[in-house]
């Protein structure tokens, strides 16, 4: 099983959404860190054959996705960023109606949508409209939906949005039992859920991938070029203008910056251990004085 | 698989509280407000004296019941001689109505006045005026009441009178020769002598009521359906149903369908009502009087039954039309307001235009879904279709259902597809 991108560029106008994309992707999963804007969601449309691409083209095992239709949406489960529900159903009425659409017979949607509402600590207000539910509750029930087809082709868009911690590790836990044979590409801005879950990330900047290859490939092309440097507290609004910070801790009166940065920011700065976090501060600096990512 | 849909999609359309609003509020104006209290209170309620129908009494009922037992002393075949004893009897009533006001005899004159009222004075003023206008005298207080003043002995000639003033309409309202031909052939199976019962009901029911029946319902089939594919981006399902196996031609093909039930549902509903209004109230005598009683120039070989049930298919056929149309709109507009908008623009936009349009404009507006009217079956108006000429409801009844059917593939083109943004 291969899924596999090919050149695949969106344009809207003069903007270049998504720039020539290319990627193959077998069983695992796949991560797709970037900030606003920087075509995850547009690129994730296209390969469920959503959205109609400029040019180029995605293929599952050779053949390309709009043609073979309906047998490609049968392979593919979808959560996208801005999940709809329907306020009045309750979640194992918006679960039944989800898998007409998807064609599962009647019995084995029953079955199936009682064994997801377990697995996403649903099954309590399984006869609770929609409404009442939590953000989390409901992003657990779009993963739910996403999983009643047994996807082969997982996609989800900004998962983990909504869910507190407990719920995240419950998510990760969830997507590392299902993943197996199946190809799994969710999108987040949240960096540790990418750390901890996927096989191999694709960081997304201006429509193309800044970088892509395993958590320790991307961490291991950010070594030398994480310092860890103690200021004085009043120097730290000073260091936030100049440098991009990922982390700062107060240390027995001074501050200890964690900064990302090609060359040694200071003479009294010492190298330290990449994480992921910081290879994406590297790649999305924080904008001078906004606290926001370029 | 598409039965299983189609359940969900109606299921889903029920679910809306807009959607049950709707029908609620259709069923109670054309049910409770238009059928029975417009035969309880506001028509047939006995006046107190006030212009306004709810300053009626409520006994509509009653004064149905009197009407009817009133009428039956004309009931049979209409005659020259039945007229003028109709005309002759009306005349008596009001005679003597004011003759007991000069002598300031209150109670008489409101006996004689109640009596004048049961009688179906307004339908024989009517057919006195276009069969015999030469009789209207313009020092009379109220010329055009015919029926208060005329002589009876010269009301003769009942159907050959008939027969010419269709032919001096048609020639009024500028036929062809190949028309005229064509719609006095029409007239010619029109069956004579007229059968007569009780007619006010009839005309009332026919003219009136079932008239506002289609405006009515246009809003609240708009309303209902124009969420039907707008909302489901509204609600931000359509990205995400656009994902699954069924998400595309089948789903758009269950909602075009659930959109049709729901307008059966809604039109069988009120249909309901309103016959059983109609049976309460009016009862079925007189049900194979000519149409021609309502409009004496029409020249549809139709009684009052067919006449109905031209109505009801009109506005069956029309609300299914206008239903695809508006789920058409929906589904390209993708916003529930702008499908909302346009829905209602395309039935009452023409209506609102159409008094200002050339006549053959004014015709097409016609074939829009409900925005003609049934009452053309009192008409002579005509097409010119394929060299053919095709009396107008023949098509105000097929044109606007062909027209929704005509838009059910682009509606779910524009549905099922790829997004281009």
């Amino acid at each position: 099983m291969e899924l596999s991108v090919d050149r695949l560029t969106k344009q809207y106008g003069s903007k270049i959404a998504v720039d020539c994309v290319s990627a193959i992707l077998k069983p695992g999963v796949y991560g797709l860190l970037g900030e606003n804007g920087a075509g995850k969601t547009t690129l994730m449309r296209m390969i469920c054959s959503i959205l109609e691409a400029t040019s180029g083209e995605v293929l599952y095992d050779g053949r390309n996705v709009t043609d073979m239709g309906a047998d490609y949406r049968n392979l593919l489960g979808y959560l996208p960023q801005d999940f709809g529900y329907y306020p009045d159903y309750t979640a194992m009425e918006f679960l039944r109606y989800m898998s007409v659409l998807k064609g599962i017979p009647r019995k084995k949607a029953l079955r199936r949508s009682e064994e997801l509402l377990e697995v996403t600590g649903l099954t309590d207000v399984s006869a609770k409209k929609i409404k009442t539910f939590s953000g989390g509750m409901k992003q657990r029930l779009g993963i739910a939906q996403a999983l009643l087809n047994h996807p082969k082709v997982l996609i989800l868009d900004e998962p983990t949005a909504g869910l507190d911690p407990k719920e995240r590790v419950r998510f990760r836990n969830l997507l590392a039992d299902y993943a197996g044979d199946r190809i799994v590409l969710l999108s987040t801005h949240i960096v540790s859920d990418i750390e901890a879950i996927a096989d191999y990330v694709f960081i997304m900047k201006r429509g193309g991938f800044a970088a892509q290859g395993t958590v320790p490939d991307l961490i291991e092309q950010a070594e030398g070029k994480v310092w860890e440097l103690q200021v004085a507290p009043k120097e730290v609004h000073e260091w936030e203008k100049k440098a991009t910070i990922s982390n700062l801790r107060h240390e027995d009166g001074h501050v200890v910056l964690r900064i990302v940065s090609d060359e040694q920011p200071s003479p009294h700065a010492v190298m330290c251990h990449a994480a992921l976090e910081d290879l994406y501060l590297y790649y999305f600096p924080v904008k001078e004085g906004t606290g926001l990512t370029d | 698989m598409i039965k299983e849909l189609f359940l969900q999609e109606h299921k889903k359309l029920w679910k809306k509280k807009s959607v049950r609003i709707s029908f609620l509020l259709c069923v109670l104006y054309i049910v409770v407000f238009g059928s029975f209290l417009t035969y309880q209170w506001f028509t047939f309620g006995s006046s107190r004296g006030t212009y306004s129908g709810f300053g009626n009494n409520f006994d509509g009922y009653e004064n149905i019941r009197k009407m009817k037992e009133y009428a039956k002393q004309w009931e049979g075949e209409m005659t020259d001689e039945k007229l003028q004893e109709m005309v002759r009897d009306y005349q008596a009533l009001v005679r003597g109505a004011e003759a007991a006001h000069s002598a300031g005899d209150r109670e008489k004159e409101s006996l004689y006045a109640e009596q004048a009222q049961r009688t179906d004075r307004s339908s024989i003023g009517s057919w006195i005026s276009t069969l015999y206008p030469e009789l209207e005298d313009s020092s009379q207080t109220y010329p055009s009441l015919l029926e208060r003043y005329v002589d009876p002995a010269e009301l003769t000639g009942f159907y050959e009178r008939r027969q010419q003033k269709v032919e001096e309409y048609l020639d009024i309202f500028g036929h062809t020769e190949e028309e005229k031909e064509y719609l006095l052939q029409m007239n010619d199976r029109v069956k004579e002598p007229f059968v007569y019962h009780w007619l006010e009901g009839w005309k009332l029911y026919l003219t009136q009521m079932l008239n506002d029946f289609g405006m009515v319902m246009a809003v609240f089939i708009v309303i209902a359906l124009s969420t039907v594919f707008a909302g489901e981006w509204h609600n931000g399902m359509g990205m995400l149903m656009l994902t699954t196996k069924n998400g595309w031609r089948e789903v758009a093909y269950a909602k075009v369908l659930s959109g049709i039930a729901f307008t059966l549902e809604l039109f069988f509903t009120i249909a309901a009502g309103a016959v059983a209004g109609q049976l309460i109230y009016l009862g079925t005598e007189g049900w194979d009087m000519p149409i021609q009683y309502i409009k004496l120039i029409a020249v549809a070989p139709m009684n009052m039954l067919q006449a109905e049930i031209y109505e009801y298919v009109y506005f069956l056929l029309g609300s299914v039309g206008l239903a695809l149309l508006v789920m058409f709109f929906s589904a390209v507009a993708r916003n529930n307001f702008i499908a909302l908008v346009s829905g209602l623009a395309i039935v009452y936009l023409p209506m609102a235009l159409t008094g200002y349009m050339p006549m053959q404009v004014q015709r097409v507006f016609d074939l829009i879904p409900l925005v003609g009217s049934p009452s053309d079956i009192f008409r002579t108006n005509v097409f010119h279709m394929f060299g053919q000429i095709i009396w107008s409801p023949y098509l105000l009844i097929t044109i606007p259902v062909i027209l929704g059917c005509a838009f059910i593939p682009f509606t779910v083109r524009r549905w099922a597809g790829r997004l281009k943004r």
